[in-house]
């Protein structure tokens, strides 16, 4: 029992960063009805851009993060300019080839600059250490990266609900030509959207990076991320939070009673599986719009 | 889709009708391609065989996501994993049950087919962006269930397999024979994905792309369609997978990784849609571009020595990248279009309309 709560606490962690990725795939898919694959990259630009920060260039923490944000703002408006928007109304697989090959482009990127090592932040970043409360040991870079991921994803909802933007941007995901129709600035909504999810994935690459260490496998974690999305809907912030928690509950519990009956590396396998199962028995998700055709 | 016919040329009877190659300029100048072909294996050097024999086990792998992608419009990002059954079911056929590689090569393609069958299986109710999530999961499933199962596929450390036994007395093991037998492999498949097109199935399956609820108000039983044609592209990677397996006569997970599969749909989309021409040139172009990245390594040596090996491997990841963003920004329909829109041009020549 005990064994169980503490990996369901440790998956609630970890699932903390899974809903924070989740949440980009969200946002843009949302207002443009892409599928953005490369957020997975996001993840990986974010933890080296921090890496090459505050570790090469010795930046104080602040400045090294202000660096890392930055670099997700102007990645996010370069990709929608130079890339996406070129493909608005091009058949669906379009944008899905363009997104899957951006990802594989930062890491043959990253692969160049940084080789193939792996790099971690040592104590620059978040603190090291542990708490211990009750039985249970709760490593502080978790517990951190967890209270950091909620407070993006609050302040994401608060826009959201709260800002003249925030409501363009749910009107665009009704419909874009209607949007237009009403004043809304359709263009300008998807620059924000892509701004948004490209520093929430930095954001989750700057913890991943500091937990895992800073890799070119970093994206794999994203690409797990679309699982929890499938769970929760496509277009539902809160499906996205409740199936990356769930994600990673899941994940823990993979590790502590199935990775001892099973060969390999069933941690890697398990949120595909789940996926295709989601997939047959729910296909549009927990909170997911499902789509009525006509001819 | 024929632009312009040859000037001049009319259908006078059925067959005519159904010719693939209409005139005679086009059968002098295939016979003389096909000829060229067999010929160049008597005076090529085994790199280039090699090459050639790669790049033909990729073209029919191509043709086979051409089916499932181009012509069933089921997106799949998990072909590299049905070529990599292939591989596999050859391997274990060969070195299990101790059959030859002329038994393996069949049954590769069948066995690669039903695997596809099964991954495709939820095209019955999912569609577009949720179908290819299916597939990009049956590609992590597959790898690690060949990795992991090490009785029968050997784990990491993959299977030795031999080329096919000799046939007529003709030697496998020789280069240019191997050569010879895979280029006839190769344009059987051809022909075969040729047909498939022009058949009541093809055009079935291009009904149920353009606009599924409309093909089964037509009477198309939409389910069966997009089953058969991931059974009928699992089969085509399977075969190129058994070929490229009885080349390499080896086969390792690392064959066929995830960047692959990305590839085969983004050299899918510069090669065009629809059409089988378009899934040739884009394997060709696929894998020579795959061979220049190898051939720079010894530039990139030179000027960055030590750092060789990451520049080299990023090289192949940017370039692929850079040549799909900008066909689909450029020339979204493909390399298969602007053939078209020259022959045409050709056609037409001095008379501009």
């Amino acid at each position: 029992m005990e064994e169980l709560l503490k990996l369901i606490v440790l998956g609630l962690c970890m699932g903390g960063i899974y809903a924070l990725v989740a949440v980009g795939y969200v946002v843009v898919y949302k207002s443009t009805r892409v599928f953005n694959f490369a957020q997975a990259a996001m993840i990986t630009v974010g933890a080296y851009a921090l890496y090459q920060a505050l570790i090469i260039w010795s930046l104080p923490i602040w400045a090294a993060v202000l660096f890392t944000l930055a670099v997700g703002v102007a990645l996010g408006l370069l990709v929608e300019r130079l890339l996406m928007r070129p493909l608005i109304g091009q058949p669906i697989l379009a944008p899905i080839v363009v997104t899957l090959g951006l990802m594989l482009m930062v890491r043959g990127v990253v692969l160049m600059i940084f080789g193939g090592q792996v790099y971690g932040y040592g104590e620059h970043f978040l603190p090291l250490g542990a708490w211990h409360v009750g039985f249970l040991t709760l490593p502080m870079i978790q517990i951190y990266a967890f209270i950091i991921s909620m407070v993006a994803i609050f302040a994401l909802i608060q826009f959201y609900n709260r800002t003249r933007m925030g409501l363009g941007m749910r009107v665009t995901h009704e419909d874009h030509v209607v949007a237009q129709n009403l004043g809304i600035n359709v263009k300008r909504v998807f620059q924000y959207s892509w701004v948004i999810a490209c520093v929430l994935g930095v954001i989750s690459g700057m913890l991943l990076g500091n937990i895992q260490g800073c890799c070119v496998e970093l994206d794999v974690t994203g690409i797990m991320a679309i699982a929890a999305i499938l769970f929760g809907g496509l277009e539902s912030i809160g499906g996205a939070i409740v199936g990356g928690l769930t994600l990673g509950v899941l994940q823990m519990v993979t590790i502590g009673y199935l990775a001892p009956i099973m060969p390999g590396e069933p941690i890697m396998m398990v949120p595909f599986a789940f996926m295709l199962l989601i997939l047959i028995f729910k296909p549009y998700g927990l909170f997911g719009l499902v789509r009525i055709e006509r001819l | 889709m024929a632009i312009h016919r040859p000037c001049g040329t009319f259908d006078r009877t059925y067959y005519e009708a159904k010719a693939i190659f209409r005139t005679r300029l086009q059968w002098g100048m295939i016979t003389a391609l096909i000829l060229a072909l067999y010929g160049i294996a008597f005076v090529m050097n085994d790199y280039l065989l090699g090459l050639s024999i790669v790049i033909f086990s990729f073209i029919v792998a191509m043709l086979g996501l051409q089916i499932i992608t181009g012509y069933a419009g089921q997106i799949s990002i998990g072909h590299a994993a049905f070529m990599g059954v292939g591989m596999y079911v050859l391997a274990c056929v060969e070195a299990h049950l101790g059959w030859s590689w002329w038994v393996g090569m069949p049954l590769a393609g069948i066995g690669a087919g039903l695997v596809s069958m099964f991954f495709g299986s939820p095209s019955a109710r999912l569609k577009e962006l949720y179908l290819a999530f299916a597939s990009l999961a049956a590609h992590f499933i597959i790898v690690y269930v060949i990795s992991n199962w090490e009785t029968m596929t050997g784990g990491v450390d993959g299977i030795w397999l031999s080329r096919p036994e000799p046939l007529l007395g003709i030697d496998f093991m020789v280069e240019h024979n191997y050569y010879l037998l895979v280029l006839t492999l190769c344009i059987a498949m051809i022909y075969l994905a040729k047909n498939l097109a022009r058949t009541k199935l093809g055009r079935a399956f291009v009904a149920v792309r353009d606009n599924d609820i409309a093909a089964e108000v037509m009477g198309i039983n939409i389910f069966n369609t997009k089953l058969l044609a991931f059974g009928i592209g699992g089969f085509f990677a399977g075969i190129g997978g058994a070929m490229y397996a009885g080349y390499n006569e080896y086969v390792n997970v690392e064959f066929f990784p995830l960047n692959d599969s990305i590839w085969f749909l983004g050299f899918l989309v510069v090669g065009g849609f629809g059409s089988i021409f378009g899934a040739i040139c884009a394997a060709v172009l696929w894998k020579l571009l795959d061979e220049m990245a190898t051939l720079m390594t010894p530039v990139f040596t030179e000027i960055l020595p030590g750092l060789a090996f990451y520049v080299t491997a990023s090289f192949s990841l940017i370039m692929y990248t850079l040549v799909i963003v900008i066909f689909l920004v450029l020339e979204p329909r493909g390399i298969n279009h602007r053939w078209n829109i020259i022959k045409a041009s050709y056609r037409l020549h001095p008379f501009a309309y």
